[in-house]
C-alpha cells in the first residue's frame, strides 16, 4: 500500500480524468439534446449544486478518516452491505467503461479503421488494462498525470482553434427548452459529474486525507470548466435545433480547425490525446474495480485479478449489438443508473453510516 | 524464462495486431487509392445522378517527387446515388477512391434546383469528406465547369482549388461557401445556405433555401452579403463623384468594425437595423483631384454612404422578399429576443423573414488618397 499512495495534485487528476473522459465521446450531445441552448447555464447550476455534494461528501467522509465508502458500508450493515455495495460499484465501474470504450472504439473505427473488426480495435484496450493492472496504483496515476495535462491543452487548443467559427447567439435563446426543463428536469444532466464517484473511493489512497476538501472542491471546478469548454464548442459551432447524431462530435469539432493551408487535419492529434485519455480512464476504473472485489473477497494480492476484470471490460463491451444499442443504454438507462449509484446511493450510505457513527458516540 | 515469455507475449500481441489492423492499412495504402480533388455532380435520366470524379494523375510527379504540371484526369458515371457512383467508380478504376483530399463539390444548377439536401447529407456522413470542402453551383454542367478549370497561375490543382476563393476577403465578390457551413445553415431553423456561383469567372453567389437552389446574387450584391456577414478584410467600390458628373471615384473601404445588427418586431414582422462603418482611402486621381480639402473628403464619404446603403437595402429586399432565404443568418441575432426555443419555433423564422424590414445605416470615413493627395 506503500507505494500506493498519492498526492492530492494526482488525486485531482484522477478524478478529473473520470469527468473528462465521457466528453469524447456523445456525453456533450446528450447534455445538450436535454438543454439546447441552455446547457451552459444547466452546467453552471449543476456546478454549483456538486460542489455542495462534494463539499457534503466530504464532510461526511470527513468521519471516517482514511475508510472508502466499502468500509463505511461495513461498518454500516457489515459484510452483507459490503458485498452488496461493493457489487453494485463493480458493476457501475464495468458497465460504464465498457460503454464507454465500445462508444469509442465505434467512433475510431468509423474515422480511421472502417475495414477493421470492432474487436480488434477493443484489444488493445485491454491489453493496455493487462499491462498497467500489473503496475502499482501509484505508477498508474503517475501516467494519468502525465496524460491530463495534454488532454485539458486539447480542449483548450480545440476551443480556440475554433474560436473563429463560432456563432455567439447560438448560446440563446437563454432559458433553451425553458425554465422548468432547465432547472427542474436539468438537475438529470448532473449524470456528467459521475467522476465525484472517486471521491468515496480515494481516501485510502491519499498521502494527506486532510486536504479531501480541496481535492473534491478543486477537482469539481475543474470538471466544470472543462465541461463548459467542451459544451461551448460543440453548441457554438454545431447547430443544434434539429438533431442530427454524431458519433463524436469533438472529433467533428477537431476537423473544422484549420490555420491557414498548412496546419490542416489536426483530428488525428485530437484523436491520439484522446486514445491515451480513453485509456487512463480505463485504467483508473479498472483499479478500482480491482481494489473493490479485493476487499469483498479479503484476497491478499491484486495481481490474480488483473486479467480477469480487463476481460470482463471486454466482455461486455461486445454485447451491444450494434451503435444504435450503445446509443439508447447511453442516453435512457445509463444516465440514471449513474444518478441512482453514485448520487443517491452512495450520499445515502455515507449519511447512514454517520448517523450511526453519531448514536454509538451518543451511547 | 521469464524474459523470454514476455518477448514470446509481445511478439504474439504483435503479430494479432498487425494482421488486424492491415486491413484498414492496405485500403489507405497509396497503391490502391485513386485521390479525388473535386467531384461534380449533374441530373441524369429517370432520378439518377452523373457524377463525375476528378483525380490528380500520378504520371504529373516527377521521378524527384516534385509536381511538374496540373494534369487530371476526369471520369463520369451514372448512379442513382453518390454513394453508388463512387462504388461504380471503385470498380471501374480497380482502386479505391479517397475523398480525403476533395476541396471541391461542384452541383449543375439544373440539379440544384430540384435540391441538393440529400446529397449534402451524405458527403457530411462520409468521414473522409472535410467539412472545408468549398461547393460551387455550375451555371453549366458540373462536368464541363470541372473539365474547363484549368489554373493558370498554380501548378497544382488540388491547391488552386483550395485557394480559389481566396480572393474574396479583398473583393467581397464571392464568399467562402464550405460543405460544413452549408450543411449546418440546412439543418439551422434561423439560416439558410448559399453556395459560390460558378460561371467562367466564380463571382457571385448561390442562395438556397432548406437545400433548394432559389437564386442567385451578382458581385455588387454578393459585395453586400460579404460586407453584412464580416467575411471582408476591404474592397473597392465605385460611387458617383460628388463633384464631377456622370464620373466615378474609386474607393477601397476597410471595415472599422464588425457589422452590428440588431433586431426588433414591429406588428410581428421583423425590424432590422443593420449598422456598417467603413474607412476608406481613396485610389482614383485625376489632374485637377484635391483630397486635402476636408469637405471634398465629406462629400465623398456621404456620396460612398448613399452608394452602400442603397446597394445593401437593395440586395436585403432582394434575398427578403424575393428568395424568402436568410442567407445572412440575421435570424441568429433574433435567438436573443426569445426566451425559449419553443416560442421561437412557434413565432416561425423562416416564416417571417419575407416580411422583414430594414433599415441600413454606414458611415464612412473617406481619410486620404494613397501617394498623392493634391494634383
Amino acid at each position: 500500500m506503500a507505494d500506493s499512495k498519492i498526492t492530492s495534485k494526482e488525486a485531482i487528476m484522477l478524478i478529473v480524468t473520470i469527468f473528462v473522459s465521457h466528453t469524447i465521446v456523445t456525453l456533450p450531445e446528450n447534455l445538450l439534446s436535454n438543454t439546447k441552448s441552455a446547457t451552459l447555464i444547466n452546467l453552471i447550476y449543476l456546478g454549483i449544486i456538486v460542489s455542495l455534494l462534494a463539499y457534503v461528501i466530504y464532510r461526511l467522509l470527513k468521519n471516517f478518516a482514511s475508510l472508502d465508502i466499502i468500509d463505511i458500508s461495513e461498518y454500516l450493515g457489515g459484510k452483507v452491505l459490503k458485498n452488496i455495495i461493493g457489487g453494485i460499484f463493480i458493476a457501475y465501474f464495468i458497465v460504464t467503461s465498457s460503454n464507454l470504450l465500445r462508444e469509442f472504439c465505434e467512433g475510431l473505427r468509423v474515422a480511421f479503421f472502417p475495414m477493421t473488426d470492432i474487436l480488434s480495435i477493443l484489444i488493445p484496450f485491454v491489453i493496455m488494462l493487462f499491462v498497467t493492472n500489473y503496475l502499482s496504483f501509484s505508477s498508474n496515476v503517475k501516467a494519468v498525470s502525465l496524460i491530463f495535462p495534454l488532454v485539458i491543452a486539447s480542449i483548450i487548443f480545440l476551443f480556440f482553434g475554433n474560436f473563429k467559427n463560432f456563432s455567439f447567439e447560438r448560446m440563446f435563446p437563454i432559458l433553451g427548452k425553458g425554465f422548468t426543463d432547465t432547472f427542474i428536469t436539468g438537475l438529470g444532466n448532473i449524470f456528467a459529474f459521475s467522476g465525484i464517484s472517486c471521491l468515496y473511493f480515494i481516501p485510502p489512497y491519499l498521502k494527506d486525507p486532510s486536504k479531501m476538501k480541496q481535492i473534491s472542491l478543486t477537482s469539481v471546478v475543474i470538471g466544470l470548466l472543462y465541461f463548459l469548454f467542451c459544451t461551448a464548442t460543440v453548441l457554438l459551432l454545431f447547430s443544434f435545433f434539429v438533431d442530427v447524431d454524431e458519433v463524436l462530435p469533438l472529433f467533428s469539432a477537431a476537423s473544422y480547425i484549420e490555420f491557414g493551408v498548412f496546419f490542416q487535419r489536426l483530428e488525428s492529434f485530437f484523436m491520439l490525446v484522446w486514445i491515451l485519455e480513453i485509456g487512463a480512464y480505463l485504467m483508473i476504473t479498472n483499479r478500482f474495480s480491482i481494489s473493490i472485489f479485493q476487499k469483498m473477497t479479503s484476497i491478499k494480492y491484486q495481481r490474480p485479478l488483473s486479467m480477469i476484470f480487463p476481460l470482463l471490460v471486454l466482455g461486455i463491451a461486445l454485447l451491444p449489438k450494434n451503435y444504435s444499442v450503445i446509443r439508447f443504454l447511453e442516453t435512457n438507462i445509463y444516465a440514471y443508473f449513474i444518478i441512482a449509484i453514485v448520487f443517491v446511493l452512495g450520499i445515502s450510505i455515507l449519511v447512514l453510516a454517520n448517523l450511526k457513527k453519531k448514536k454509538e458516540r451518543k451511547v | 524464462m521469464r524474459h523470454l515469455l514476455k518477448v514470446l507475449c509481445f511478439a504474439i500481441i504483435l503479430i494479432i495486431l498487425t494482421v488486424s489492423f492491415s486491413s484498414s492499412f492496405t485500403r489507405v495504402n497509396l497503391d490502391n487509392i485513386a485521390v479525388v480533388v473535386a467531384i461534380g455532380m449533374d441530373k441524369a435520366d429517370n432520378n439518377n445522378l452523373k457524377v463525375c470524379f476528378q483525380f490528380t494523375n500520378p504520371s504529373s510527379i516527377s521521378e524527384s517527387g516534385a509536381f511538374e504540371t496540373s494534369d487530371s484526369v476526369l471520369k463520369t458515371v451514372t448512379a442513382p446515388s453518390i454513394s453508388s457512383a463512387i462504388n461504380l467508380m471503385n470498380s471501374y478504376l480497380g482502386k479505391e477512391l479517397t475523398l480525403a483530399h476533395c476541396k471541391l463539390l461542384v452541383f449543375s444548377e439544373e440539379l440544384a434546383k430540384s435540391g441538393i439536401g440529400n446529397s449534402i447529407y451524405t458527403l457530411m456522413n462520409d468521414a473522409q469528406v472535410r467539412p472545408s470542402c468549398n461547393i460551387v453551383i455550375s451555371k453549366t454542367s458540373a462536368e464541363y465547369y470541372i473539365d474547363n478549370s484549368e489554373p493558370d497561375l498554380e501548378p497544382l490543382l488540388s491547391k488552386y482549388y483550395e485557394l480559389f476563393i481566396s480572393s474574396n476577403q479583398f473583393t467581397g465578390y464571392t464568399a467562402n461557401a464550405t460543405l460544413g457551413k452549408f450543411f449546418d445553415n440546412m439543418i439551422c431553423q434561423s439560416c439558410d445556405p448559399y453556395a459560390i456561383l460558378g460561371d467562367s469567372e466564380n463571382i457571385g453567389l448561390a442562395v438556397f433555401r432548406e437545400g433548394v437552389l432559389v437564386g442567385e446574387l451578382n458581385a455588387t450584391e454578393t459585395l453586400a452579403f460579404t460586407c453584412i456577414d464580416n467575411h471582408l478584410k476591404g474592397f473597392l467600390v465605385s460611387v458617383p463623384n460628388p463633384q464631377v458628373e456622370n464620373q466615378n471615384i474609386d474607393i477601397y473601404l476597410t471595415p472599422k468594425r464588425n457589422t452590428k445588427i440588431d433586431i426588433s418586431f414591429v406588428n410581428g414582422s421583423p425590424y432590422i437595423k443593420i449598422d456598417c462603418r467603413y474607412s476608406g482611402q481613396i485610389y482614383s486621381m485625376t489632374n485637377d483631384s484635391n483630397y486635402l480639402d476636408p469637405d471634398i473628403l465629406e462629400q465623398i464619404s456621404d456620396a460612398c454612404n448613399r452608394y452602400l446603403r442603397s446597394v445593401f437595402t437593395d440586395y436585403l429586399y432582394k434575398i427578403s422578399k424575393e428568395y424568402k432565404s436568410d442567407i445572412n443568418s440575421l435570424g441568429k441575432t433574433s435567438l436573443k429576443l426569445f426566451p425559449t426555443i419553443e416560442q421561437y419555433e412557434d413565432y416561425g423564422w423562416r416564416e417571417h423573414f419575407q416580411d422583414s424590414f430594414f433599415d441600413v445605416n454606414i458611415e464612412t470615413n473617406v481619410k486620404s488618397s494613397s501617394l498623392l493627395s493634391d494634383s
